[in-house]
């Protein structure tokens, strides 16, 4: 793994917003980056990246079978009792997954070892299935990159090809909070993709979702919703004031009730527990686990609940280096062993490796002057080289 | 993998790859459903909205009204 340093491509910004990629600069601040790329050699795509992916998506499944139908392990994620029917229900009927993201650490020492996975909402599938490809191809015509560059990347296709699976003869809607920049692109992306695949699809903002009196929830015309794609997490679905009619309403969601188990940082602990000691793995205990003593001084601390970085505290040798401010962390904490990120001029990358109905299809880069990713890290794009 | 892959939108974008511009505004991003709100020493981070799922007014629909009750939209709280 390198980071190379590159020229931009001089009309990157017209290419971008000509393809509806408008949050590519964010407060004035480069979001997407393609001043240096990283690059990587099949082998490490394949073996060092693919194939764990594979395995850590496989392990997770495993736990969630354990998981599903006893109450330790629920009480342990702190789901709320009222929702383990309707989680319990969506895996036993075999509920399909659309897609998902691991945070990898990668290419300091050593094989990947999984941060947390975004199992529930992950947002930058835009910038990895279709931005960072057309840079690939501006960039191999523009001698920017040599012409035997490849991309880890078959994202679009893969999720052209699960909508067919998962849509049937079903109309899509696809809800989220539309008034946010980068899940209104995030979705007006995925219904692109459903739309190529054949699904009829409505956008509809979450506020904007109706419950009739027979317990449907309907959308603005009133259309019956029996199938939705929801970027909006699970546990804020729980607690909303809908959320006591998800129980009896016969709307079918993508991704499926049961993701809540995985979304949840706790999963980091449990699969140490069933797994320990496993390559891709780095030891975790919950924070009132006797256990997590075994860490000593220095680990992370995150939430069991947080989104992009929010109220995650890095501590060595007892004392904290960086911590995130955030709103979360009522339900508790886990703590994780320090895994060293790469650091490439200064620059700290996580890797984010791409699942489409459990299948490892692409690669996206964070990258931070800070070692914890946060809302502001920076997306590079890759080649193999 | 393969670079005959072709990529190609539909609905998203505009002129060579689509017809429809999202005509989306750059903003401070916090993730799917969070909100930017000041912080301490003058740095802002990012919190979750929770209005949400059933939030707005006016959403539960009586068939007996003969149409949707939409009309809280915009509201909250």
């Amino acid at each position: 793994m390198q980071r190379i340093v590159c020229p931009e491509r001089d009309d990157w910004h017209a290419t971008a917003e000509s393809a509806g990629f408008d949050f590519h600069t964010i407060d004035g601040e480069r979001y997407w980056d393609e001043r240096a790329y990283y690059a990587f050699t099949l082998d490490e795509i394949e073996r060092g990246i693919e194939t764990p992916t594979a395995e850590i998506d496989a392990m997770c499944l495993e736990l969630v079978g354990h998981a599903i139908d006893d109450e330790n392990y629920l009480r342990r994620l702190k789901l709320p009792e009222a929702f383990w029917p309707l989680i319990s229900e969506s895996w036993h009927r075999d509920d399909g997954s659309l897609y998902g993201r691991l945070d990898l650490s990668f290419g300091a020492h050593g094989p990947a070892k999984l941060l947390e996975y975004n199992a529930d909402t992950p947002t930058s599938i835009f910038e990895a299935a279709v931005f960072q490809w057309t840079w690939l191809e501006q960039a191999i015509e523009r001698n920017i990159i040599p012409k035997r560059a490849d991309q880890f990347n078959s994202i679009h296709e893969r999720l052209i090809e699960v909508w067919k699976k998962l849509g049937g003869a079903h109309h899509l809607h696809l809800a989220g909070m539309t008034e946010n920049t980068e899940d209104a692109g995030t979705l007006a992306y995925l219904e692109d993709t459903a739309s190529q695949a054949g699904l009829k699809t409505t956008l509809i903002d979450i506020e904007d979702i109706g419950l009739r009196d027979d317990g449907q929830f309907v959308d603005l015309d009133d259309r019956p919703i029996e199938l939705a794609f929801k970027l909006y997490p699970w546990e804020w679905m729980f607690h909303d004031a809908f959320g006591a009619k998800l129980l009896s309403a016969p709307t079918r969601w993508i991704e499926p009730p049961w993701k809540a188990i995985l979304s949840n940082k706790g999963i980091l602990p449990l699969l140490w527990e069933m797994f320990p000691n496993h390559p891709n793995l780095l030891p975790a205990y919950f924070e009132d686990d006797p256990n997590a003593a075994r860490l000593g001084t220095s680990f992370v601390r995150k939430p069991l609940y947080s989104r992009e970085g929010a109220n995650v505290a890095l501590v060595s040798a007892g004392t904290t280096l960086v911590e995130q401010e955030g709103p979360y962390g009522a339900e508790g904490f886990i703590r994780q062993a320090l895994a060293p990120l790469p650091n490439f001029a200064d620059q700290y990358p996580v890797l984010g490796s791409w699942l489409v109905d459990h299948v490892p299809c692409g690669l996206s880069i964070r990258e931070d002057e800070n070692p914890i990713t946060g809302n502001t890290s920076r997306f590079l794009p890759h080649a193999i080289l | 993998m393969k670079r005959s892959r072709r990529v190609v939108l539909t609905l998203m974008g505009s002129a060579a790859i689509g017809a429809v511009s999202m005509g989306l505004v750059p903003r401070r991003d916090c993730g799917p459903g969070n909100e930017a709100v000041p912080g301490t020493g003058g740095r802002t981070y990012c919190r979750p909205v929770y209005r949400g799922f059933g939030g707005t007014p006016g959403r539960l629909h009586g068939h007996a009204h003969g149409g949707h009750g939409h009309g809280g939209h915009g509201g909250g709280g």
